[in-house]
């Protein structure tokens, strides 16, 4: 965890663009709040690797998400179940029903579509809020954070020593 | 110099690879640990729809032809986590491939053997949902519970009678104080007879003294007018006293008859609540064989409560609450589809005992009106340790508006031996041995139940002890036995069916309990009844001179008014001017 830790500061305080980091955070969110073995989060493993995202980030985010996941676990339902039970919607839950491809996706499932279409919703929210915060560290923050003396204090301790090891 | 700026790909190719090798671990992990994947999977959707936890030894799979083998399956009772509602030893199936790629769930043929209902569990299981309604399985036990087979107390009974000859004689006394004033005020005002006397006096010489003329004459009429005035008030006194008289004779001999039968009624009380007391043990059938009954009910009732729950919970997204985290699983198939779940065939071994009763079962699934087809059950067994002729079939669909269904069952000769019946210290009952015949037909419209069933019990050995006079009186009854035929009701909810059972034997017993009953308080009996006796009599013997002595006045008050009737018609008036005109007519004659 403190590798993981340390690999996450590395990337804040990196070249790594700020825009990486936010669709990081959004994708371990993602996989973080909706159920692990599905469809959908291979899905989103593939772009998280296979794109320049930030790993470090996805991960740590997926991480924390996962432990709130648990906490929302009735909110999901709840979401879930009306979605589904929305009388409206029935045809088009009957078509994608019938066919086995989305049979498979498992979004008959109320925690899985109602944990997607949450953090969906919250995805564009949560980009633009890591972009900024990301941006606002490294142009305010980081030289005024490294002359902490908490931060001082840090850098002699193990997690430093992992964190420099990294950094080569 | 010239600067070349390198701009990175924004794909990361080694990162497919990564994922390609994520991929495959998963696949594998999945292929490698299946079986332990399908046992937790099972576990936990069994479960959910069972309400309580369910456990399950081993899973094994093979792939062509993808054939599944679940051993050791037990299904937790919900409403007693210390039993299993169901326990299967072994259950194999065939997965149809195609209809998996589609969704869907299909066995072509199901194999279970070694099922056995309500078995005692290792452990408590844990319930996910406790039933809504508590298992019919109590009722029989909770009314033994409540069977008292303690000797009605003639005490208590008496105490909890709201005794009528107190309050009898208490009413009476207050209806004696009241007429009384009323007679006694109108008594004073009466004619005594030495009035009426007076009168007659008074009446005597106005005719008969001598009038020589008219003035005399008019004196005369003018007093006889106020004789009868003064009559005529006494008659209206009389008239009074008699109505008061009468009315509160009445009244009285109403007040005296209730005192008479006051003591009576107070005892007839006190015997009705005895009889009360025992009318529990007049459905002494019920609590007798209910609880064999209800285990006979029990496998006969199988395909409804065993399955039903389940087929319904499978069907109601709305019927499970999911444990937190698991959710609900929505299904969306269309009327014309196919069913998600269906076995189209299956062999189940039910082992009741030592020996086997196969029941085959075809179209198990909880979507039947997608399928068109009932699910259909059938169990035959002939001549085996238990019984020599079983034969069972019905059917069950579950529709929009519930369950509906149907079965009947014959069972011949089933060898009931050392089954206990009562194991309470005030009486213990053991059936040694006896013969069952049973037939029975039941059906089931959305959810209800209803039907009727005979149990005859022939060859009945019956050992019992009692404790008491009253529960020998049951003990003895049982023991004289030899056959006994039960009939029952069936009807109620599917989960929470009301069982009805009667025999003569409830009615033998009813009487029987009764006179023994009151034959042991007799003692007691006798002594309260001549208590009330004496309370009623006393008051009577104190009360009834009185009574007698105002119907005497009452009597005397007809002769009194009968005299001054007489003395009122007296036709005074006619004789004196006869006279007076006799009188003037020999003056005038003397002249002439």
């Amino acid at each position: 965890m403190l590798t993981l830790l340390a690999r996450f500061l590395r990337a804040l305080n990196s070249e790594s663009g700020a825009w990486a980091l936010a669709i990081a955070f959004v994708l371990g969110m993602i996989m973080g709040f909706t159920p692990l073995w599905r469809v959908h989060n291979l899905v989103i493993l593939l772009i998280a690797l296979l794109f320049r995202v930030n790993l470090s980030g996805f991960i740590l985010s997926f991480v924390i998400c996962s432990g709130i996941a648990y906490l929302l676990d009735p909110l999901f339902h709840q979401v879930g179940f009306a979605i589904l039970s929305a009388e409206s919607w029935q045809p088009v839950w009957q078509s994608m029903y019938s066919s086995a491809f989305w049979r498979v996706v498992q979004f008959h499932h109320t925690i899985t579509l109602g944990s997607l279409v949450i953090s969906l919703a919250f995805a564009p929210i949560l980009a633009l809020v890591s972009f900024w915060v990301v941006s606002q560290y490294r142009q305010r923050i980081q030289t005024w954070f490294n002359k902490l003396k908490i931060v001082q204090a840090l850098k002699a301790n193990r997690f430093w020593a992992i964190y420099s090891d990294l950094r080569g | 110099m010239k600067q070349h700026t390198v701009r990175r790909s924004a794909f990361r190719w080694p990162g497919l690879a990564a994922f390609l090798a994520i991929v495959v671990l998963i696949t594998a992990f999945s292929w490698l640990l299946l079986d332990s994947i399908l046992k937790w999977s099972l576990e936990r959707t069994i479960g959910t729809l069972n309400g309580a936890e369910v456990n399950i030894g081993r899973v094994e799979h093979q792939w062509v032809p993808l054939t599944i083998r679940v051993t050791d399956i037990q299904v937790t009772d919900p409403s007693q986590p210390d039993y299993n509602r169901v326990l299967i030893g072994d259950v194999s199936g065939a997965l149809s491939w195609e209809q998996l790629l589609l969704g869907r769930v299909h066995f072509e043929e199901v194999v279970s053997t070694g099922i056995r209902v309500h078995s005692e569990r290792q452990s408590p299981g844990e319930v996910y949902q406790l039933p809504e309604k508590s298992e019919v399985g109590d009722w029989f036990s909770d009314k033994a519970a409540d069977l008292n087979l303690s000797l009605p107390s003639v005490d208590d009974a008496i105490a909890r009678v709201d005794l009528h000859t107190p309050a009898a004689i208490e009413s009476a006394k207050a209806a004696y104080e009241t007429q009384q004033q009323r007679v006694t005020a109108v008594l004073e005002q009466l004619p005594s007879k030495e009035t009426l006397a007076s009168y007659e006096e008074e009446l005597k010489a106005l005719s008969e003294g001598e009038v020589k003329t008219p003035a005399q004459l008019q004196e005369r009429k003018e007093h006889f007018a106020k004789l009868k005035e003064r009559f005529a008030a006494d008659k209206k006194a009389l008239e009074e006293f008699k109505e008061v008289t009468s009315s509160a004779v009445a009244e009285l001999k109403a007040e005296f008859e209730k005192v008479k039968a006051a003591p009576q009624h107070d005892l007839d009380r006190v015997g009705e609540l005895m009889q009360l007391n025992s009318e529990g043990l007049t459905e002494i059938t019920a609590v007798l064989f209910g609880e064999q009954a209800r285990r006979w009910a029990d496998y006969m009732l199988l395909a409804y409560e065993q399955l039903a729950p389940m087929l319904q919970k499978s069907a109601d997204e709305t019927a499970i609450k999911p444990p937190r985290g698991e959710g609900i699983w929505f299904s969306f198939t269309d009327a014309d589809a196919p069913p998600d779940f269906l076995i189209k065939k299956a062999r189940t071994e039910f082992a009741v005992g030592p020996t086997v009763l196969d029941v085959n079962w075809q179209n198990i699934t909880h979507q039947h009106e997608q399928l068109g087809q009932p699910t259909v059950f059938s169990a035959r067994g002939e001549n085996n340790a238990l019984w020599s002729l079983l034969q069972l079939n019905g059917e069950l669909a579950l529709t929009a508006e519930g369950f509906d269904g149907r079965q009947q069952w014959r069972v011949q000769g089933v060898n009931l031996a050392q089954t206990a019946l009562s194991e309470r210290s005030e009486l213990a009952a053991t059936l040694l041995s006896a013969l069952l015949d049973s037939e029975g037909n039941i059906a089931l419209r959305d959810g209800q139940f209803d039907g009727n069933a005979i149990l005859r019990l022939a060859d009945m050995a019956i050992e019992a002890h009692a404790d008491n006079e009253w529960a020998q009186v049951i003990a003895t009854a049982l023991a004289s036995l030899n056959r006994l035929d039960i009939n029952a009701d069936i009807k109620g909810a599917l989960m929470n069916p009301d069982f009805s059972l009667r025999s003569d034997l409830d009615r033998q017993l009813g009487q029987a309990l009764k006179t023994a009953a009151l034959d042991a308080a007799g003692p007691k009996l006798d002594a309260f009844k001549q208590k009330l006796n004496a309370q009623s009599g006393g008051f009577l013997a104190e009360h009834q001179d009185q009574l007698g002595q105002w119907s005497q006045l009452l009597s005397d008050a007809e002769g009194r008014e009968q005299r001054l009737q007489e003395l009122l018609e007296t036709q005074f008036k006619g004789q004196l001017e006869d006279k007076v005109k006799d009188k003037l007519k020999g003056l005038l004659g003397g002249n002439e």
